[in-house]
């Protein structure tokens, strides 16, 4: 359970620091999911009020474990134990988090110089907040239909999530990411890493930056994904094959309905004969 | 603008520490994951729920069929019903649901909509209700262990289906936990009066300051807490038995499909073929 020589997180030190972000993260995302006054529209107000959690450890710890454990504890917690999972936008928040957090812990060298830790909380949340509002702007966009034809709708959508965007920097980026953070990771430096079995981070042993270049590949995938869910939103393939499917789709229909009956009937017949088996 | 974030100032200030109480969120939590083992979804097979799940989450974005989504909706709604929910879940999403669009609506409004910009919203709503329903159905109609066992079949990482038992398991000592912190800073304090504006704007600057310093404390503890779990999971070879193929045989062994997990399936497709039959007359 001890150290590497170079200061790096054997693999059940990972472990911890990957439960540790996970509970502490995911049980504050859940009051925040919670409190429902906090959202207001398909702009949320609330985005990651407590996204200074992972921060401050992604700081202190060994980043990764810290970033996915993050993300991995907002998706039970919030969105599968409430239920509130909805397929794609929980894929987004996944990646969006992930991908910040990772970013914001990498950066910091030295946990005692104040002035990095501050940029890189502020500028961690902007880039989470940046990428989200891109997503939610897309998704609007992909589930209208005629999303340009629709009056008024492209404009609300655009100022609603750029006012949000500001707003949510201005307002939860520094209440609530900057100062938490600037308050907590100087407090916590040398104090926490001992109850996992570490070194405290310092410049000789911080994480490499080589995976600041695997991170910006990332992005660039991430552009990638928007660019092509954009494409395809010009009408290619997806749309061409609904529109095949909805003129041939009465008869289609009406064969799956009759299978679906023969197969309810025999399902049926079936059950009854295992259960008068069951009970012989 | 200016006043909807005043508004929600003042709703943030009033609501962090005054309003729910730990104790309701704890037990309504618990209610959802434990409380209904006995339903005619929570006996379904979990892979096979997953599969219908998959379905639902992803068909209604592509389709703009108002006859087709209205279909997939009253099925969604129906097996909601049958997994008996918890109150506060639906709620959050109720609220969730009509927000959203609501608020877009009245957005557009003051960009020159009109009530043509009603529709798409609409369409938009339903499919936003039926992808959500359709997650609730599944992952709160289930037990976590048989939902993390579901999700392991189908390759997801052993990480993840962890995560999910160890939340239900260490939530509610967690929330006791955070809990206490909170309240023993909260005896300690002097809160500022917030009958004026300045008042409110104060108060609010208190609380936060309050919560951004338990989680001093808290990071401290879980820190402990999670070396301590991570000891015990070694100890008894955790790490061993997430990527060893035989142990996880054993694990998925409880798995069976059963007669009315087809019957499920097939009630559902003709559900979703005679919406659609119905959609294509029309």
């Amino acid at each position: 359970m001890s150290a590497d020589v170079n200061g790096g997180a054997t693999q059940s030190q990972k472990l911890m620091i990957f439960v540790l972000s996970m509970s502490l993260y995911g049980l504050a995302t859940l009051f925040t999911e919670l409190i429902p006054s906090f959202q207001v529209g398909v702009v949320e107000f609330s985005v990651e009020f407590f996204l200074f959690i992972p921060l401050t450890l992604a700081m202190l710890f060994d980043p990764l474990p810290v970033a996915l454990g993050a993300a991995t504890g907002e998706l039970v917690f919030s969105e599968i134990m409430l239920g509130q999972f909805g397929g794609l936008g929980e894929l987004e928040k996944f990646l969006t988090v992930a991908i910040a957090v990772y970013i914001a812990g990498t950066v910091v060298k030295n946990p005692k110089n104040m002035a990095v830790v501050g940029t890189a909380a502020f500028f961690g949340t902007a880039l989470q907040l940046a990428m989200s509002a891109l997503v939610d702007i897309l998704k609007v966009q992909f589930a209208v239909e005629d999303f340009e034809a629709v009056a008024g709708l492209p404009e609300s959508v655009f100022a609603t999530e750029g006012f949000a965007f500001a707003n949510d920097l201005l307002f939860s980026g520094i209440l609530f990411c900057l100062l938490p953070t600037l308050f907590l990771v100087p407090k916590l430096h040398g104090k926490i890493e001992p109850l996992l079995g570490m070194q405290p981070r310092t410049p000789e042993n911080a994480p490499s930056g080589a995976a600041i270049k695997l991170m910006l590949v990332a992005i660039i995938g991430f552009v990638g994904a928007v660019a092509f869910a954009l494409v395809s939103e010009a009408g290619m393939s997806l749309i061409e094959w609904e529109a095949d499917w909805v003129e041939s789709g009465t008869a289609i229909a009406v064969g799956v309905i009759v299978a679906a009956i023969i197969a309810i009937v025999v399902l049926a017949v079936m059950m009854k004969k295992s259960n008068k088996k069951d009970l012989a | 603008m200016e006043n909807a974030m005043s508004k929600t100032m003042n709703k943030l200030s009033e609501n962090v520490l005054d309003k729910f109480s730990m104790d309701f969120l704890r037990n309504q939590v618990l209610k959802n994951a434990y409380g209904n083992t006995d339903t005619v979804i929570a006996k379904l097979d979990p892979r096979i729920l997953l599969v219908w799940y998959v379905f639902f989450a992803l068909v209604p974005w592509f389709v703009n069929n108002v006859p087709f989504l209205l279909g997939c909706f009253i099925l969604v709604l129906i097996t909601t019903a049958l997994a008996r929910v918890a109150g506060l879940v639906l709620f959050v999403f109720a609220l969730g649901v009509f927000s959203q669009t609501g608020y877009l609506f009245v957005v557009s409004l003051l960009f020159g909509g009109d009530a043509s910009t009603v529709l798409p919203l609409l369409i938009l709503t339903l499919k936003v209700a039926t992808v959500s329903l359709a997650s609730i159905t599944v992952f709160s109609g289930l037990d976590p262990d048989r939902l993390s066992n579901g999700l392991l079949w189908f390759g997801v990482p052993e990480r993840l289906s962890f995560s999910i038992s160890y939340a239900y398991r260490m939530l509610p000592m967690l929330m006791e936990e955070f809990q206490n912190v909170l309240l023993s800073y909260k005896l300690r304090g002097n809160p500022p009066s917030h009958d004026t504006l300045m008042g409110k704007i104060r108060y609010l600057i208190y609380q936060v300051k309050v919560i951004m310093q338990s989680f001093y404390p808290l990071m401290l503890n879980t820190a402990k807490r999670a070396r301590t779990t991570v000891e015990a999971l070694e100890l008894r070879g955790y790490r061993n038995a997430a990527s060893n193929k035989e142990v996880r045989k054993i694990m998925l062994s409880s798995l069976r499909v059963q007669y009315s997990d087809f019957m499920f399936i097939a009630i559902s497709v003709l559900w979703v073929a005679l919406s659609a039959l119905v959609s294509t007359l029309i």
